[in-house]
């Protein structure tokens, strides 16, 4: 897993130009009253990328992107976002960046349209002409333009979160930051939220989406960082991640358990799978595995190489998974490392 | 491990699509300059969302109606008993402003009856009212997380607190503003042009009344904003608002009960309370500015220490 180990993966986009990244923070640490929540994070993120910030809650991509938006005084380290540095830049960089931190945050008793033209009110590139448009070609891009005149009050918690992402779109940026934007989301929502990475990606617009939802992250990004316990365990692009997981073959065999005990035996890592086993070939030929089996008498129906989903690699990464039971397959039989 | 194979090939792909800006998008070689939502569009918004709020309205209502049960209440207690000395002013605070034999006479009178309610309610509603705005102001915002909101437009953090500044200012004026103008009419339509009359016993012209009760809803409105500056300050560090109104009221009834302990006399010019009874003055003809310049001197001492901490806090708040 030292192979994806932070800036592996990123110099060449750093390399082209100076501005090749949107958003680089170096050494950022933040510590509150004695806890560490973010330690030594240096994150890349590349412009045009859609990267997805992964890891179980408490490890830190919730005080990573207030540090980058300027909201949360980093105790350490340095951040650049648009190539400028934050907070001292804030004022230059912020109009370009659409952001949904922490949920959306917005008041009861105005109805949505209320409450984002009180938001527009602040878009410094919005002029006073600009500002009824922009509001309804927002809520019409998350979907809610007939529940616009709808007090937030009585908003579902999907309504809600499609209300805050309205709040970041509603100027083109540069950047886009959204903190777990399919909270609360029902199966439609989520595909909807998708789309709307998809259509700024396409549109040259850089996103950064936090999310402990693997398959999330898996379906529309780009580039992966991850993040346990405050440290980043792993970034750079999506499909090295996958590669970069030691390669697994499975094998196809009705004696799942004496096949196991028969490569453990000749110490080649191997696992129970349903129907087979599944064999680490880091250090081992796959054509050794097999005549392995074969000469302790296990039958073999069929032999493949896998290439690790995302889960595998999250669980890879982070050894304290217990945060995200819920997302992993319970039935999941234990990894051998 | 790494094959740095892909990454070259999704880098460069990755590049493509930013050198090739679609019609919305911004370009990407465009360096951000400086530019900043103008300050009267925020105000706007802010003052549109303190009048929308239920609760500032209920309470502005109450500031309304106060006046209106007062004059009504004396009115008819005057026509029951007129020989009964009666103590006026909402909630009957004795000694709020001057004694019974100008009270009995001219309790209902256009002038007495804006200037006594103001003066009563200046003592714990008023504050409160204002209090509230000022807790709503920036803890309110910060729990429902929709400081942030503005933070990231962004609008600096000096600048929030200069429209969270004005809009405690304006509701402040408008809350002084509206128990004195119902007063007025109020005390009009019982009395009409009856007993306006100063407490040095000369005959007040109607314009001379006006005058008098703008220099007191002037006076209130500085008074309020040196509650707001320190509400604004407890405001900016927490976030709760019902700390804010809690912590405000608390200290003036603080303030008050010290007041009363002769012992601590060296303590009373500091105390913002102190200015109140100055408001009397007024009544006086001709007026004695001496006591209203001095609580107005007390409570832009306030404002000052209020805002610079509000500022400080402010600032170094997490957003």
């Amino acid at each position: 897993m030292t192979a994806a180990r932070a800036g592996a993966a990123v110099p060449e986009a750093r390399n082209g130009s100076g501005t090749a990244l949107a958003a680089r923070t170096r050494g950022l640490r933040k510590v509150y009253r004695g806890t560490v929540a973010v330690d030594g994070v240096d994150l890349e993120v590349p412009e045009g990328a859609v990267v997805g910030m992964l890891g179980p809650n408490g490890s830190g991509k919730t005080t990573t992107i207030r540090m980058l938006l300027g909201l949360v005084e980093p105790t350490e380290g340095e951040i650049e976002l648009l190539g400028m540095p934050m907070p001292r830049s804030a004022d230059r960089v912020l109009p370009h960046v659409g952001a949904l931190v922490e949920g959306p945050g917005f008041h009861p008793f105005l109805s949505g349209r209320e409450n984002l033209q009180r938001l527009a009110a602040a878009e410094p590139l919005l002029s006073g002409r600009e500002l009824d448009g922009a509001v309804s070609a927002a809520l019409e891009r998350v979907g809610l333009a007939d529940a616009a005149r709808r007090k937030y009050r009585a908003y579902s918690l999907g309504m809600k979160q499609r209300l805050g992402l309205a709040s970041a779109l509603l100027v083109p940026r540069r950047l886009v930051v959204l903190d777990e934007p399919t909270n609360g989301l029902d199966p439609a929502g989520t595909q909807e939220v998708r789309r709307i990475i998809a259509e700024l990606q396409a549109n040259g617009v850089t996103v950064l989406v936090s999310s402990h939802l693997l398959a999330e992250v898996e379906a529309t990004c780009t580039h992966v960082v991850v993040l346990n316990q405050g440290v980043v365990v792993a970034q750079g692009a999506l499909d090295d991640l996958l590669e970069s997981g030691s390669p697994t073959l499975f094998v196809s065999t009705p004696d799942g358990a004496s096949a196991v005990d028969a490569l453990r035996d000749h110490r080649i890592p191997a696992r129970l799978a349903p129907d087979g086993v599944r064999v680490d070939i880091t250090t081992t030929a796959p054509a050794t595995v097999i005549e392995t089996l074969v000469r302790a008498g296990a039958r073999v129906d069929e032999a493949r190489r896998e290439r690790a989903g995302l889960e595998d690699a999250f669980a890879r990464l982070t050894h304290d998974v217990g945060e995200l039971v819920g997302e992993l397959d319970p039935d999941e039989p234990e990894l051998v490392r | 491990m790494t094959t740095q194979g892909p990454v070259a090939a999704r880098g460069a792909a990755v590049q493509g699509r930013a050198a090739a800006p679609d019609a919305d998008a911004v370009p990407p070689e465009a360096s951000p300059v400086r530019r900043r939502a103008p300050i009267g569009r925020l105000l706007r918004a802010e003052v549109r969302w303190i009048f929308r709020r239920p609760r500032t309205l209920a309470v502005l209502g109450l500031l309304v109606l106060l006046p209106v049960i007062t004059g009504v209440a004396v009115d008819l207690t005057l026509d029951g008993a007129t020989a009964a000395p009666v103590d006026a002013g909402p909630g009957g605070a004795p000694g709020a402003g001057g004694g019974p034999p100008i009270f009995v006479t001219m309790a209902t009178s256009a002038f007495v009856l804006p200037l006594g309610s103001l003066m009563t309610l200046l003592m714990l509603l008023l504050p409160l009212t204002v209090a509230m705005a000022a807790g709503d102001a920036l803890a309110g915002e910060q729990s429902h997380g929709a400081l942030r909101g503005w933070l990231l437009a962004p609008v600096s953090r000096g600048r929030l607190l200069l429209v969270k500044t004005v809009g405690v200012l304006v509701v402040a004026l408008v809350a002084a503003g509206l128990v004195v103008t119902s007063g007025l009419v109020t005390g009009f339509l019982l009395a009409g042009t009856d007993g306006l009359v100063s407490m040095s016993g000369t005959e007040l012209s109607v314009g001379g009344v006006l005058w008098r009760l703008a220099v007191a809803v002037a006076w209130a409105t500085i008074y309020l904003m040196a509650v707001g500056a320190v509400a604004l300050a407890i405001s900016a560090s927490t976030e709760h608002p019902m700390l804010v109104v809690v912590g405000v009221l608390g200290g003036l009834i603080v303030s008050v009960v010290l007041m009363q302990i002769p012992a601590l006399d060296w303590l009373h010019p500091y105390l913002l309370p102190s200015s109140l009874t100055s408001l009397v003055d007024l009544i006086r003809d001709p007026v004695s500015f001496d006591g209203l310049v001095e609580g107005a001197f007390r409570a832009v001492c306030y404002l000052v220490i209020g805002l610079s901490v509000a500022y400080a806090r402010l600032t170094t708040r997490d957003g």
